[in-house]
């Protein structure tokens, strides 16, 4: 018995042979993903402009925007209007709310709340400290230092002042203190005050109002000061930039010249649909999602690298076809595998999108739509570029031709006529 | 089976074996380990922050607060010694921006005294940038090398003084590194309880004081009188005398104390006083860990904390601290730390320790005695400090170099100013690791049920080297003692779903050679030679953006490229050669080549 018949009950989701058209039709991809990227930029001001309950581009994490997160676990039902209004009152307005997914299945109140704050005192407050403790006995405050997002105060008077008293005279202005000691030396009359953390001050809040031991557990907190927001945003989009570089010369290094753009503009497009996602669902954008978006580019890459293998195989061994077709038949050698293997990606990032909690899940949520993207960015936006460029190149090769240089150049595979 | 066949296989059993070896401590419970694993193998996956639970927090150093402190101090050094070397008292002396000590003399002509016997000590820390005889004015810079340092040195200190603080709460791993002004706290594992304590303690500025011990008094008899006995049910407090006589004039000193095994003991003893009991309001409480002695004045492994009653004021601190340095004390040849005072501290030490001659002067750090110390005679500008610590001399050693370089700088030169902070609570951990392996036997699944439909028994081969890429990856990162995060995990899941492509690749190769009508061996073969490229590739690519992940990443992050880094290194691994290997063992019995492969 030959060995083909042994083996023809492969089980197959694209039969061997089958030739999808795809370049043919490339124009109406291309149009899709016109249309989606279209939206992205679109929808980036409508968040910021037009939405009013939105309010930024992207629903910006306090890692990039800075204030705080805290999810609150309350040992009673509790409503989110309430909460808003309990921290409204104790001075940190504009709150969100927004009720916390369960994470352990037994019955509990959970809440994340957001505030711009970093610090328990504002930059308001700070004003009415500076004011309420200009004269302190018969001492004269000469500086008074506070920084957003710090959590102390320095305090320099011309005479020496008693701290506790200083510490008194907080807490009658509604500022409570840890600590408050002489800094530096003794005379320059400086006063180091260490402020409540937040946490504990928005606890204490709540407590008040729904009795005490209503706020069970603060699970977590994560606050971050505006300015090193600022720097992880710088951060984030570098690393962005700089792996797509990276990529790029080993794309250039490993293929030739022609094959980098289209990997390039293939995971610039999966980046930017993946980050419209975040746009179109307000879902949280946080350095998690970065790191998400960066694994998305590793996943387009590997996918477009697959297809692009098979072409500059087909492309030495069928040089006597059309390059468009080698490309297409091409796509269609490699179609089982970039399905399959989407597939169990997929399987994968949905379960995680599923079952994971937090941070997994917008992570699961990122990956979904960057394999779907990126499947299919490999083929219908990569590769028509490279067509496109081979084109180009295969055109200003035929000028030198003509020209009389490079006269003895191989056979192109354009230069015979459609098989 | 061909000679190299066998090669491989022991090969591959052998890193096999030795990948179990170092998982044992991870999954195993320490009792049932046998004893030579507790031996060589004691490495272990960490848990990372976000699922032990614990603090993360970032602080910024404000270093050009530091510069400027440094610049200010020049300058009342420089204005001191003209005051007296130079009799010039009409002079003004102000700071410019962050390095510039601007001088105005009145009159103008009088700018000569700035001479260079003035400015000798001075020579490699400040330059002159601007000299005017009719006017008087005379600006001096700091070096910019002299910048860098100071900064440099109030980045270290802080992370000294951080690292410090942090070990005497005893949490167990704590990490603290530096990036750029940064420095990055992490401390896994802190109970939620302790956050807001850590933080203050963190935050507080170190500070060198000195301090005059009141002995003798008539506070502590009457405090020592009224401690409850400890034979009656007493609180654990010991009631200690202890007396000493001046060396030079021979008059004796008498003092009570209080000891006890804990220092919570005594301070709650001392809040709980009222009445005329109070602690005078002038006067405080120090204390100090000291050793305990037999009847024979032996060193005894007891450590007891006992009491010092002292002023409350500190005359001396470490602001004016010129310099310290690491020594050898020379009876005891253990390791101390001598320090010198500038100017102005030397002379606030001569007339402090002048005036207190035969009484005990403590030395306090952050609040903590660290010796105290009967002061013998006029001390100067220099003095020293024995260190306080038990156990072996490199630990002292190491111990007393932390303490130069707190002490260098004294105080906190810079404040700190916290930027980002993470808490994560310990429920919020467990409960993250439960579900994220929900996700992960889920995918696993779905990978080996599909995996087994459309490829059959050599599905089989495909899920035999995804699980032991799992074993390998788990391996390594114990071997690294790697913390696993949450985003790590995702990473770990994410290979399950990435490792079986390269597999998915090389099948497909397979079974296009096959329909070419070529054998099963050749098949195999040429399957494996011509997918692996392509292989090769795709796993570099990932492997670059894994690196990018890695170095911009913070904390949870770089945990995610960790995992993903080591997964593409040994997904590689399993899913071509030893896949390769396994399809040989299959495919390759001398003489019976198969006529067919279940693919």
């Amino acid at each position: 018995m030959p060995a083909t018949n042994a083996h023809q009950k492969f089980v197959e989701i694209i039969k061997p042979g089958s030739n999808y058209e795809f370049i043919g039709r490339q124009k109406y991809w291309i149009g899709l993903s016109i249309v989606l990227v279209t939206l992205t930029a679109i929808m980036l001001p409508l968040n910021a402009y037009v939405f009013k309950s939105r309010g930024h581009m992207l629903n910006w994490g306090v890692d990039f925007r800075g204030g705080s997160e805290i999810v609150l676990e309350f040992s009673k039902p509790v409503e989110a209007g309430e909460i808003r209004k309990t921290l409204a009152d104790a001075g940190f307005a504009d709150a969100d709310v927004v009720k916390y997914a369960d994470p352990t299945g037994l019955k509990k109140w959970n809440y994340m709340i957001r505030v711009a704050a970093v610090s328990v005192v504002s930059e308001q407050q700070a004003k009415q400290i500076q004011e309420s403790l200009a004269h302190e006995g018969n001492a004269t405050l000469k500086r008074f230092e506070w920084s957003e997002g710090g959590d102390k105060v320095y305090l320099r008077y011309d005479k020496p002042v008693d701290p506790s008293s200083l510490a008194n005279s907080l807490k009658a202005i509604g500022v409570n203190t840890n600590q408050v000691q002489t800094f530096g030396r003794a005379d320059e009359n400086t006063y180091e005050v260490t402020l409540v953390g937040l946490d504990t001050e928005i606890r204490r809040a709540l407590d008040a109002r729904l009795g005490e031991g209503a706020v069970a557990a603060i699970p977590s907190v994560e606050s971050v000061g505006a300015k090193a927001g600022k720097q992880l945003q710088f951060d984030g989009a570098r690393s962005l930039l700089y792996a797509i570089l990276l990529i790029m010369v080993y794309i250039a290094f490993r293929f030739d010249l022609r094959y980098g753009p289209g990997t390039v503009v293939a995971l610039l497009h999966d980046a930017v649909i993946t980050v419209g996602a975040f746009a179109v669902t307000y879902k949280e954008f946080s350095l998690t999602t970065v790191a998400a978006v960066l694994t998305v580019i590793g996943y387009s890459m590997n996918d477009t690298i697959v297809v692009f293998d098979r072409i500059r195989e087909n492309a030495t061994r069928l040089r006597d076809r059309r390059f468009d077709r080698i490309v297409n038949q091409s796509i269609n050698e490699t179609l089982s595998r970039t399905l399959l293997t989407s597939a169990t990606v997929l399987f994968v990032t949905l379960a995680m999108n599923w079952f994971g909690v937090g941070v997994i899940r917008d992570f699961a949520f990122a990956l979904n739509i960057g394999v779907l993207v990126g499947t299919y960015s490999s083929i219908f936006i990569a590769s028509p570029i490279l067509i496109w460029l081979n084109d180009k190149y295969v055109i200003s090769q035929k000028r030198q031709q003509s020209t009389g240089r490079n006269a003895r150049r191989p056979r192109r595979d354009d230069d015979e006529p459609e098989v | 089976m061909e000679r190299s066949w066998w090669w491989k296989a022991a090969l591959y059993g052998f890193v096999t074996v030795v990948a179990v070896l170092y998982l044992i401590p991870t999954v195993v419970p320490e009792d049932k380990q046998p004893a030579f694993i507790q031996k060589h193998f004691q490495k272990r996956i960490q848990l990372g922050l976000d699922l032990q639970g614990g603090l993360h927090l970032v602080y910024e150093v404000n270093v050009d607060k530091a510069v400027a402190g440094k610049v200010d101090r020049l300058a009342s050094d420089i204005e001191d010694r003209l005051h007296k070397d130079k009799g010039t008292n009409d002079l003004v002396v102000s700071r410019e921006g962050r390095d510039d000590i601007v001088f105005t003399f009145k009159p103008p002509s009088d700018e000569t005294k700035l001479d260079d016997a003035v400015l000798k000590d001075y020579r490699k820390t400040l330059d002159i940038v601007s000299r005017d005889a009719t006017t008087g004015v005379v600006r001096l810079r700091l070096d910019p090398d002299q910048v860098e340092e100071v900064r440099d040195y109030a980045l270290r200190q802080g992370i000294e003084t951080i690292r410090g603080r942090v070990d005497k709460f005893g949490v167990s791993e704590p990490t603290i590194i530096k990036k750029g002004t940064d420095i990055i706290v992490e401390l896994p594992g802190l109970k939620s309880a302790d956050f807001e304590r850590i933080k203050s303690i963190i935050g507080r500025t170190a500070q060198l004081e000195f301090k005059i011990v009141d002995d003798g008094s008539e506070y502590m008899r009457k405090v020592a009188a009224s401690v409850p006995k400890n034979d009656k049910g007493g609180a654990g407090i010991d009631v200690v005398p202890e007396s000493w006589t001046e060396k030079d004039s021979s008059k004796p000193h008498e003092d009570v104390t209080l000891r006890s095994k804990s220092r919570d003991t005594l301070m709650k003893f001392f809040d709980g006083l009222t009445g005329e009991l109070a602690l005078p309001p002038d006067h405080e409480i120090g204390y100090e860990e000291t050793q305990g002695r037999n009847e024979n004045g032996e060193a005894t492994p007891d450590r007891y904390w006992r009491t010092y009653y002292m002023h409350k004021r500190a005359p001396l601190t470490g602001e004016y601290l010129s310099n310290a340095d690491q020594t050898w004390d020379q009876q005891t040849g253990r390791p101390e730390v001598s320090f010198e005072f500038d100017r102005q501290g030397a002379a606030i030490s001569e007339r402090m320790t002048g005036d207190n001659i035969g009484r005990k002067m403590a030395i306090l750090l952050d609040d903590k005695i660290n010796s105290a110390p009967v002061i013998e005679g006029r001390i100067g500008a220099r003095g020293r400090i024995t260190l306080g610590g038990f156990g072996d001399p490199f630990a002292l050693q190491q111990e007393a170099k932390d303490l130069v370089a707190v002490l260098r700088s004294g105080a906190l030169p810079a404040p700190l100013r916290k930027t980002f902070e993470t808490q994560v609570g310990p429920t919020m951990g467990r409960d993250s690791v439960d579900k994220a392996k929900i996700s992960m036997y889920i995918g696993a699944a779905a990978v080996v049920a599909f995996m087994l439909i459309y490829y059959r028994l050599s599905g089989i081969i495909a899920i035999a080297a995804m699980i032991l890429n799992m074993l390998y990856m788990i391996a390594i990162l114990a071997a690294f003692e790697a913390s696993l995060t949450l985003p790590g995990i995702a990473g770990l899941v994410l290979t399950i779903g990435m490792a079986v492509d390269a597999n998915i690749i090389i099948y497909e190769r397979i079974r296009e050679e096959l329909r070419l009508g070529k054998s099963v061996r050749t098949a195999v073969d040429s399957g494996f030679a011509r997918a692996f490229w392509t292989v090769f590739d795709a796993h570099v690519t990932n492997f670059v953006a894994g690196v990018v992940l890695y170095s911009y990443g913070s904390g949870p992050i770089r945990g995610f490229a960790v995992t993903l880094l080591v997964g593409i290194v040994t997904n590689l691994f399993t899913s071509y050669w030893l896949s390769h290997w396994m399809f040989d063992g299959v495919v390759g019995r001398r003489g019976a080549a198969r006529a067919t492969l279940s693919i």
